[in-house]
């Protein structure tokens, strides 16, 4: 008998423990998983400290929209299209003394989305491939492959020199060394992972030969040595004849200066014939 | 009346035959020397990334290439009048497609900016100043019209350039592009080969070349325009400024040069916050470009007419009024469709302005003093084409986010082009008045001393 009013006056104090610390809250849903539209709500219970408004937190940021100053012990949250923006830890605050707050989790797959779809190098440099990763939980797992042949082979880091991979949650980094035009093009894929499943993205790779360029240029710069050559060598062909027709042309004009053009062409047409 | 067919020294230029193959090659040459700054622009985003350096950094080559081009005048127009017209094109397209080869192997945006900027623009530098020199050499009668096709080389290389530029950096990269755009620039050196020099008989028995005509003036004339040919070897002819029409033309021109080039490059981001979507507002600057390649000959051709020429001047002050009017107007303009119609009106303004404008310079000038003429014009435009565009900016900046913002740009630059051109219309009046005036007073004097007149020279061919 004393026992038991011992231990029932251990668990009484250890509920006074818990009301005092902060009122209870009852969030519903306690977690959002995978959902396109969702309504979050949470409801202060058996409190008696007055409320002054609430408002949501997202991701710790202030939801301006769901400020109120209504005193009622309940608010709710709707979120009409969950994308990775809105993904994300969701606190409901009540304006108490203290401050009560609770936390609902709302989880997508992640979003991996790539920079290019398609990526230049050139042979014998390296390329850089990049993906990023949004929305909340961010990729734990990253992983690469490369499609050969309709199939994936995976690409593990530390195996050879060729591939480097760099991964943090929010992006991740392949890196090809001394890329080579037989080997290196084609499509690669990123896929990150988290607690709900996996998302991928697929970049296209192409690998410029260094002397790519060199063939057009070589071209151009002979089309223009034979075409100088042509020109040349028509004019030297040509200039006996010139000269001839410049020393009669020449001589007319000045002996009729500055007067008028009339007199001038009669002349001058007069001589050149 | 018409001008005279024969100029200061007795030189009987073609207008025609050869001639039009030497038009084809300062199209060719005017081409590259215009439109390289522009389309150079579609790599800057590549370099950009491959060498880490801002977007500010990255628009400093365009400008650079653009001032050196400009400012490098005077010294290519003596260079021009010293070696010809032929060798300096094609020295100029060999240092144009060198310095492009190089610049496609740096590292550094500083290296970058010497190559395409600097020794590229003294290359076009010597491009410009040599086409347009030799055009005044082979035509008179149908100046006008080897002008405009001349000049209608800049719109026609922009729209075949930009689409090639494009492709050529989707399939080498821009280290590939520039070296295949340094090839293509090489073209200039076959536009040099066709530029034959003109061979300036001087003396009734033998055929004297343009080299030993400089060196022994006084064989050859005696009485020349402001004393233009004594001062020809010096570096900046300042004789040039006490040619009125030379003063008149100059402040004209800058007026015009700093309100030209700002609704240019302003004009996508207006049809945008206008509601036109990206991909239409490129388009305009396309059409612009294509309109213009038409506008250019067409004015060419209607400045030739008998009359027109003989008052080519006040046609310049129409054109410039009439581009000027265009941006007074455009801020009125809503709607997509009258964006378009703007945009149309615009390139008719601005090929008709450039059409004329080294067309006008020469009328003025004449082809002896034309070179040093056009490379003291050239080192002058250089500021107002500078300042116009961030000046425009900076109007831009301070209006802040008003819808208004880009109104005010297109009234600045609307109404400095119309001073310029209305400034030139009186000031035309007046030249033209005063020329007539000198005129009168000459042939005086030339019918009381008859004697005179075989060795007297006459002045220049555009008196009228």
């Amino acid at each position: 008998m004393k026992l038991l009013w011992a231990v029932s006056a251990l668990l009484l104090s250890c509920l006074r423990a818990n009301a005092s610390t902060g009122p209870n809250i009852i969030a519903e849903p306690s977690e959002v998983v995978n959902q396109t539209v969702a309504i979050l709500s949470c409801n202060m219970t058996e409190s008696s400290l007055p409320i002054k408004g609430s408002h949501w937190l997202h991701n710790g940021q202030k939801i301006d929209t769901s400020v109120s100053e209504d005193s009622a012990p309940f608010t709710t949250l709707r979120l009409d299209k969950i994308t990775h923006h809105s993904s994300g830890k969701y606190e409901c605050v009540f304006v108490t003394e203290p401050e009560g707050k609770k936390t609902i989790e709302v989880k997508i797959l992640p979003h991996v989305s790539t920079h290019k779809h398609s990526e230049h190098g050139n042979e014998n440099d390296e390329a850089e491939l990049v993906c990023d990763g949004h929305g909340y939980p961010l990729p734990t797992d990253w992983t690469w492959f490369k499609e050969v042949d309709g199939g994936k082979t995976p690409i593990i880091n530390g195996t050879s020199d060729k591939y480097e991979i760099k991964s943090t949650p929010n992006k991740t980094t392949l890196i090809i060394n001394s890329l080579s035009i037989d080997e290196d093009i084609g499509d690669y894929i990123c896929s990150g992972t988290n607690e709900l499943g996996t998302t991928s993205d697929k970049i296209h790779l192409r690998v410029r030969s260094r002397l790519a360029a060199l063939w057009p240029f070589l071209g151009i710069v002979a089309e223009v040595i034979i075409l100088v050559a042509i020109i040349f060598i028509y004019e030297k062909r040509r200039k006996p004849d010139e000269i001839t027709d410049d020393d009669d042309s020449g001589s007319a004009p000045l002996k009729s200066n500055s007067n008028d053009n009339h007199k001038d062409k009669n002349v001058r047409q007069r001589n050149s014939n | 009346m018409p001008p005279s067919p024969s100029d200061s020294l007795g030189n009987k230029p073609l207008d025609g035959g050869w001639g039009w193959m030497v038009v084809i090659g300062a199209h060719i040459s005017i081409g590259f020397a215009y439109s390289t700054p522009k389309v150079l622009s579609i790599f800057f985003k590549a370099i950009q990334e491959d060498l880490g350096a801002s977007y500010s950094e990255i628009a400093w080559i365009s400008s650079i290439m653009l001032a050196v081009m400009y400012a490098g005048g005077p010294a290519s127009s003596m260079l021009v009048k010293r070696f010809g017209s032929r060798p300096m094109v094609m020295l100029g397209g060999l240092m144009c497609g060198a310095s492009m080869v190089t610049a496609s192997f740096g590292n550094s945006i500083v290296y970058i900016y010497f190559f395409i900027g600097v020794v590229g623009g003294c290359g076009l530098s010597l491009n410009l100043n040599a086409s347009l020199t030799i055009i005044s050499k082979y035509f008179l009668a149908r100046r006008p019209l080897a002008n405009g096709l001349a000049m209608a080389g800049s719109p026609v290389f922009l729209c075949l350039v930009a689409p090639l530029n494009q492709y050529l950096l989707d399939r080498f990269g821009w280290r590939g592009s520039l070296q295949i755009l340094g090839a293509l620039m090489l073209n200039c050196c076959v536009a040099g080969a066709l530029m034959r020099p003109v061979l300036l008989p001087c003396k009734p028995n033998s055929c004297v070349s343009q080299k030993m005509l400089e060196e022994e003036p006084n064989k050859c004339n005696t009485k020349v325009q402001g004393g233009c040919m004594k001062e020809a070897k010096n570096f900046l002819n300042l004789s040039l400024f006490k040619d009125r029409g030379f003063v008149f033309y100059l402040i004209g021109n800058m007026m015009f040069i700093f309100g030209a080039y700002a609704p240019i490059l302003f004009l996508p981001a207006y049809a945008i916050s206008q509601g036109v979507d990206e991909y239409s507002a490129a388009y305009l600057l396309s059409i612009m470009g294509f309109v213009d390649m038409f506008v250019r000959p067409a004015t060419g051709l209607l400045a030739n007419s008998k009359w027109i020429r003989p008052r080519i001047q006040y046609f310049f002050s129409f054109a410039m009024v009439f581009n000027g009017t265009c941006h007074l107007l455009c801020p009125l303009l809503n709607s997509h469709a009258f964006l378009i119609g703007y945009t149309v009106f615009f390139g008719i303004g601005f090929g008709m302005v450039f059409a004329l404008i080294f067309e006008c310079l020469m009328d003025l000038m004449g082809s002896q003093c034309f070179p040093s003429a056009v490379g003291m014009v050239t080192i002058i435009e250089c500021f107002p084409m500078l300042l116009g565009p961030p000046t425009a900016g900076l109007l831009v900046d301070l209006c802040g986010d008003s819808e208004y913002k880009y109104k005010y740009l297109f009234f600045m630059c609307g109404s400095v082009i119309v001073a310029g051109g209305l400034f030139l219309f009186v000031a035309n009046i007046y030249n033209y008045h005063m020329l007539d005036k000198e005129k009168t007073e000459n042939d005086r004097e030339q019918k009381e001393n008859p004697s005179e007149n075989q060795e007297q020279v006459s002045l220049s061919e555009a008196q009228i």
